[in-house]
């Protein structure tokens, strides 16, 4: 082929290309995210009595909308690789709480230094992961059903071992400087959210692993014909769940300035609800971290919006809105994620590419 | 336009735009209540009176809070209304140093902070407005089970659950009351419900066939009467096994009229809403200062202070006597 | 024999803790308790019987327990307007089953994945019912309880209301074309197809019948009580999934079959009870209940290897 018909190729696939990332679906929630950032910064900011601006357009808000999801958004980032290899782990929010009482009790009953409780807890974390790990691994058991069973256990435990009453406080000022101060211009956890966010998009986007989880979830099979290492693999996905669950165990508490057993119940479905939202598909083989990142922003600025309407206050519902619209929201972006395929299969010839129902996924 | 996700999503914006209505500029006060979990029945009530305190005062209320009890939600709530620049926060603390936190931060927004029900930390707010302490509830409900039982046998407790911080301290008080006043008696079991009356049905029933000797039942969150009263009946028991504890009246009438339920112990929770947005209205309009010794709340008359402490009162015991009277 | 192996061993452990019981905690067995607390597991079990036949299909709806909240409610706001209860079942029932045929919709005609849709339709629902009802209790009729007929009888019926659908499922499950096109479409959708099943109506028709069985359960409760609390269903789906997976149905579809369920329900509703009349404080129950689980799911995984090899 000549050159001088090489280049209108290009340049039409280089549109294409241009096209195609403008309706990716980031880019499409990116467009949601800024429509609703943009509703509630104009209709939930006003002025009060006294004359000071108020509501969802402040920087405090902002930053506070940022404190709030930093633990939701470190499940969501744990959740991620688990989903891409076609898996599920309903235990995070559970661990969270094991975690939180373990960090607890080991600095206060175990009298170890902050950083060393820090330590076992992210240790006891990949262990805990590590458990899921074996399970679904070297005895071949569905995910969702292995950590149905530890979601039970490692909250169980949490309320075992402190008898569902000890609440362990009075952290020192410089450990919950980590969950309630900011550092250079951000709340401080946010930095510990970015790192994270940023170590866990380089180990999908940036390396074989990322490519190797891809190909687990889309055809497990295959990437054992292909040589790739399996269940290390997915081995590896649940103990980093297990691990990044300890570090928001670990925010939570320097957050809240107290370890108690029922810390981050419900945070896994939120947790979910923000992955899916960030288009990784549930059945496994794609996702990005951008995605679940702008999934956590989306749910966040929601829910926090809505708090600030006055509608809203004025029916003291913030808290069920919130819920319903999220709920609403995921079910809404699952049926416009299918919504042109289903289309365009029912248009012309019916049944030529009839396709199985989804299985459930894992 | 063709992906019709994209369509879709303008449709989306363009309503969203619609909707928005510029908020008038409201020069009421705006005091903000927070309770400890939104369903309960008892703080629903809480709210009742409350809603009647604001429309005396002509000030706006916000009444919101989780949806089941949770710190971290609660700490949530207080920061948006710290931004949302309200007036006054009342606060149900759920976890007494997680809330001390962010209403320290209210404070220094200029916003009057009060506790009602359970307290923060006393350096994060102006005043308690104390229904009972939990010393005194504890002692309330040991005492008129002691009363009920004659003073000797086994008994069980149903809590909401394991975890909930007021409950964990009713029950330390309830235990300690016993070993101090009643050596005859003896706690056999405590079982969490979950917040849950048929759960708590449930627990009920296996603990009346598990205890034999078992003379009362008592149940210290508000779906647990009805619960253990509902598992008494269906044993054929009542009468023989006494089931009391804290509750609402509505829930209960019908166990108390059929005999069933013996007493169920509440403060007036429709007074303690009226109080605290009474008490938090003063505070703003700097008419309630540090040192006062008493206070006056519009038609329920004046109440003492102790301290920092606005005393609502003993608890209230409904029997079958008094239960119609009230509804809530 | 060896083919029920798996179903036979969950009844093994059941029987075990049985015997426990009988041996250290006889009074357990004294008939009224049990039957009592045999009656609050009916309706658990008609929701079981449904949630076997949506795993069995390769499916999952974790939407049960507020499906169960919200026909609970509605049904109790009916019944206290005064409509007889032979309407308020058929509504509570229809209710059920329409929020059945949304979340079927949403998984079979769009393709979605269930255990999301379902995910998204529970929020959606507790959360409304939360914001409409604010948790307050409804106080139902008199004549409600027991369908108005004697405690023991009324516990008799609800009992063997739920026992005999059971029979019914499981007979059905095996001898019936219907019963088997779920086997075969949770085994292989795509074959089921080539066999002239269609795998969608299918699928769309087991979460409608899951969404009625639900609308029945709640009913069954309604009786029990003379109050409904909004709360009622929280949890109801973990535990009906927990009872199916313990009892030998494999997540993965097409394998299992209603009696496990049954044994496992029964085993998991024992574990709670069993505590209490054993002494053993309750900090321990959920600790357990999750170790149940994770023991269930591991013989299978053991099983399934031995199989391979």
């Amino acid at each position: 082929m000549s050159p001088a018909a090489q280049a209108p190729a290009i340049s039409n696939k280089a549109r294409r290309d241009w096209r195609a990332l403008l309706t990716r679906h980031e880019m499409l929630l990116l467009y949601v995210l800024i429509a609703e950032w943009l509703f509630f910064y104009f209709a939930g900011t006003s002025t009060n009595r006294r004359g000071v601006i108020v509501g969802f357009g402040t920087w405090d808000r902002q930053f506070d909308i940022l404190r709030h999801s930093c633990e939701i958004g470190l499940l969501a980032l744990a959740l991620t690789p688990v989903i891409i290899t076609a898996g599920i782990d309903l235990s995070v929010g559970s661990l969270l709480g094991l975690c939180a009482i373990l960090f607890g009790k080991l600095w206060h009953d175990g009298g170890l230094p902050i950083p060393v409780a820090m330590g076992l807890t992210l240790g006891i974390g990949a262990l805990a992961g590590a458990l899921n790990a074996i399970l679904i691994t070297a005895l071949r058991l569905p995910p969702l059903i292995v950590t149905l069973g530890t979601y039970s256990l490692f909250r169980g435990l949490a309320e075992a071992i402190t008898r569902g009453s000890i609440t362990y406080t009075d952290f020192p000022e410089n450990f919950l400087f980590i969950g309630q101060e900011r550092w250079l211009g951000l709340p401080t956890q946010a930095w510990i959210f970015i790192s994270v966010a940023l170590a866990v998009g380089l180990l999908l986007h940036r390396t074989t692993f990322g490519r190797a989880f891809r190909t687990i979830g889309l055809a497990p099979e295959g990437a054992r014909y292909a040589g790739l290492p399996v269940e290390r693999r997915l081995a590896l996905v649940y103990v980093l769940a297990g691990l990044i669950a300890a570090i928001a165990a670990i925010i939570y508490t320097a957050r809240l300035g107290q370890a108690k057993a029922d810390a981050g119940t419900g945070y896994e479905l939120f947790a979910i609800t923000a992955v899916v939202l960030g288009g990784t598909s549930i059945f496994g083989g794609t996702g990005t971290i951008p995605g679940t990142l702008l999934g956590v922003a989306a749910i966040a600025v929601l829910k926090n919006g809505l708090a600030c309407l006055p509608v809203v206050m004025r029916l003291n519902a913030a808290e069920e809105m919130s819920g319903l619209l999220t709920g609403a929201l995921l079910l809404v972006a699952l049926t416009a994620s299918v919504l042109p395929k289903i289309l365009s299969n029912l248009r012309p010839r019916r049944h030529t590419t009839t396709q199985s129902t989804p299985p459930l996924s894992p | 336009m063709k992906n019709p996700l994209l369509r879709f999503c303008a449709a989306g914006a363009v309503l969203l735009a619609s909707l928005i209505t510029a908020s008038a500029a409201d020069s009421k006060l705006i005091v903000a209540m927070l309770p400890k979990s939104k369903g309960n029945a008892y703080f629903i009530s809480c709210k009742a009176g409350a809603d009647k305190a604001a429309k005396e005062l002509g000030v706006q209320l916000l009444f919101d809070g989780p949806t089941d009890s949770n710190a971290a939600k609660q700490n949530e709530i207080v920061e948006n209304w710290i931004t949302l620049g309200v007036d006054v926060i009342t606060v149900a603390a759920e976890n007494k140093e997680g809330i001390s936190t962010a209403l320290r931060k209210a404070q220094k927004q200029g916003i009057k902070v009060l506790t009602y029900d359970a307290d923060a930390m006393a350096d994060s707010r102006s005043f308690f407005v104390n229904q009972a302490t939990p010393q005194g509830i504890g002692q309330t409900l040991m005492d008129e089970a002691a009363r009920l039982v004659g003073e000797e046998g086994e008994f069980a407790m149903i809590v909401g659950s394991l975890t909930a911080a007021n409950q964990r301290e009713w029950q330390k008080y309830v235990e300690a009351r016993l070993k101090e006043k009643f050596p005859k008696m003896k706690l056999v079991a405590v079982r969490p419900c979950d917040d849950l009356k048929d759960k708590a049905q449930s627990e009920s029933t296996a603990l009346l066939s598990a205890n034999p000797k078992l003379k009362l039942i008592m149940a210290i969150c508000s779906p647990g009467v009805p619960g253990a009263a509902e598992a008494v009946k269906q044993a054929g028991l009542t009468g023989k096994v006494k089931v009391m504890g804290l509750g609402l009246p509505n829930e209960n009438k019908r166990y108390v009229h059929a005999g069933v339920t013996d007493s169920v112990i509440l403060w007036n929770t429709g007074d303690l809403g009226y109080l605290t947005i009474y008490a938090g209205v003063a505070l703003a309009k700097d008419e309630l200062k540090k040192g006062a010794k008493s206070f006056k709340a519009g038609s329920l008359g004046t109440f003492a202070i102790e301290g920092d402490n606005i005393l609502l009162g003993k608890p209230f015991i409904f029997n079958q006597g008094n239960i119609d009277q009230f509804d809530f | 024999m060896k083919r029920y192996f798996r179903e036979l061993s969950v009844v093994g452990a059941l029987l075990a803790v049985l015997l426990g019981l009988a041996w250290f905690a006889p009074a357990f067995f004294s008939p009224q308790p049990l039957l009592s607390l045999v009656t609050r597991e009916a309706p658990t079990l008609v929701v079981a019987c449904g949630m076997a036949c949506v795993i069995i299909t390769r499916q999952i709806d974790i939407s049960v327990g507020s499906i169960f909240s919200v026909c609970s409610v509605c049904a109790g706001l009916l019944v206290a307007r005064g409509w007889p209860l032979e309407l308020v079942l058929p509504a509570s029932v229809g209710l059920g089953a329409l929020f059945g045929a949304l979340n079927g919709f949403l998984v079979a005609v769009l393709r979605l994945p269930s255990i999301v849709v379902t995910l998204a339709t529970m929020v959606t629902l507790r959360q409304g019912l939360n914001l409409i009802r604010q948790g307050e209790f409804v106080n139902l009729p008199d004549r409600v309880q027991w369908f108005g007929l004697s405690q023991t009888a009324g516990q008799l019926v609800l009992v063997g209301a739920a026992l005999g659908l059971l029979v019914a499922l499981a007979w059905a499950m095996r001898h019936i074309a219907a019963g088997r096109y779920l086997y075969a479409v949770g085994t292989d959708a795509e074959a089921a197809r080539l066999a002239g099943i269609r795998p969608q109506l299918v699928t769309l028709l087991v979460f409608v019948f899951i969404g009625a069985l639900t609308g029945l359960g709640a009913m069954m409760n309604l009786a029990q009580s003379p109050q409904v609390q909004p709360l009622t269903g929280n949890g109801l789906e973990l535990k009906v999934i927990a009872a199916v997976v313990v009892g030998g149905v494999a997540i993965s579809g097409g394998r299992g079959n209603l009696w496990g369920a049954f044994a496992g329900l029964l085993l998991l509703a024992c574990v709670s009870p069993a505590l209490t009349h054993l002494h053993v404080e309750a900090y321990w129950e959920k600790a357990v209940q999750g170790a149940i689980i994770l023991l269930a799911v591991v013989a299978d995984g053991l099983r399934s290897r031995q199989n391979n090899r």
